[in-house]
């Protein structure tokens, strides 16, 4: 029997990656469908708003990331256990999100050298702000809300994941708070069994 | 039930959604505004040095207008009947931030000649393929999700009323996002809340 979610994104972590984490630390078996980047094109006509991630689940065709990722994690109960930590793990997730698309520019798709030490100075500047911000109001034990693994964390551990990983290495030592929760995150098994698996991807973003 | 404080500035701007799912959940709340000059003060009170910020109980702070605007949605009963309804609506308010976003660039352009560019732009090349999509997302009935109001369809009215102050015949010949702009302006809290709104600006 197919599994009930068929998430279609292109060959990348990026705006996607949540996601699929949420899947993984839930166990729920997925589609995980990737397009490449030549393919994009025939295939963006057909999308409901022309864009990707898209998740299909009973007939209908959600679209835009975010809410994908908030609809899966309420499916998988890693949306918050009361009304208020819900409120909280969104705010986190709004705080973040922008993000994915200043590592992605100044990471991979700015290739003009003046353009892309701006883009670095700009990165810089909302990374500082961003962290600093979610170091005030994470929780000290490694959740950014309350006492479980939500999807902020997830959301969190993605960008700090590039952030580590990739672009410079060392960051997370100024922000502690934040350094745990994507300790833990790591450190689960079902997520760490993924990150090991996952496919590189078309572009390290 | 719980005793809600919405803190912002005199404007409509972030705080305007949350004031009209406020108005339409007939939810009582304390409508706080900011003066410019008192903000200093008060940004390091706030938990992002942003606001709005919401106080639930005379406790705790949430922060983040959209977080803010879902859970006021969830208390007034207008997030969406089941999880994929509710995914649905999310989805069409993240469409309609994305448009918002370039809208807010074009009206803040300081520079005159670059301005009058955006906003030829917008009109021309952002706005119709924006709206030709959301006038088949939406129902015959004027509802975006199911048959009956959500925040998605206040969401959209509140956004058109800044963009129609631009544009003002975005609209026309748009049969199902007319119907839903009706069906909020008709809902009783709204209606209050239209007609007794301090008006401001933006």
């Amino acid at each position: 029997m197919a599994p009930k979610y068929k998430f279609t994104y292109f060959d990348v972590r990026a705006r996607g990656e949540p996601t699929r984490l949420l899947f993984a630390a839930a166990g729920v078996e997925y589609e995980d469908v990737r397009v490449r980047r030549d393919d994009w094109a025939a295939l963006k006509p057909t999308m409901p708003m022309g864009q990707l991630p898209i998740l299909e689940v009973d007939g209908v065709t959600l679209c835009q990331s975010m809410t994908i990722a908030r609809f899966v994690a309420r499916e998988t109960g890693m949306d918050g256990k009361t009304k208020l930590e819900r409120a909280q793990a969104d705010a986190f997730v709004d705080e973040l999100e922008d993000l994915v698309p200043k590592l992605a520019m100044a990471m991979i798709f700015t290739t003009d050298e003046n353009e892309k030490a701006e883009k670095v100075k700009e990165l810089d500047k909302a990374i500082a702000e961003k962290l600093g911000k979610c170091e005030k109001l994470s929780g000290p034990d490694g959740h950014l809300v309350g006492n479980s693994m939500l999807w902020c964390d997830l959301v969190l551990y993605n960008i700090a994941y590039d952030i580590e990983e990739v672009y410079k290495s060392g960051t997370l030592q100024d922000y502690p708070k934040l350094a745990k929760v994507y300790d833990t995150v790591r450190s689960d098994p079902r997520i760490a069994k993924w990150i090991a698996e996952r496919p590189a991807g078309q572009f390290n973003i | 039930m719980p005793t809600y404080k919405l803190t912002y500035f005199n404007v409509r701007g972030r705080g305007e959604l949350i004031r009209l799912l406020f108005a339409a959940g007939g939810i009582p709340y304390e409508d706080v505004r900011i003066e410019w000059d008192k903000w200093p003060e008060l940004k390091s009170k706030t938990p992002m040095g942003q606001v709005p910020t919401l106080e639930v109980d005379g406790q705790l702070m949430i922060c983040q207008s959209m977080a803010i605007a879902r859970f006021v949605a969830r208390e007034a009963g207008l997030l969406g009947k089941t999880s994929v309804d509710q995914a649905r609506a999310d989805m069409l308010l993240d469409g309609g931030m994305d448009l918002g976003k370039l809208f807010t660039e074009m009206v803040m352009e300081k520079d005159a000649s670059k301005k009058a560019e955006k906003k030829k732009e917008f009109g021309e090349k952002s706005l119709p393929p924006f709206l030709a999509l959301y006038e088949g997302f939406a129902g015959g009935n004027g509802y975006f999700v199911g048959d009956s109001l959500t925040w998605a369809d206040i969401a959209f009215f509140n956004m058109m009323d800044f963009i129609t102050a631009e544009y003002p015949s975005a609209l026309d010949g748009y049969c199902n996002l007319n119907k839903v702009v009706d069906n909020v302006k008709t809902n009783p809290g709204v209606a209050k809340w239209l007609k007794e709104r301090p008006v401001t600006d933006h």
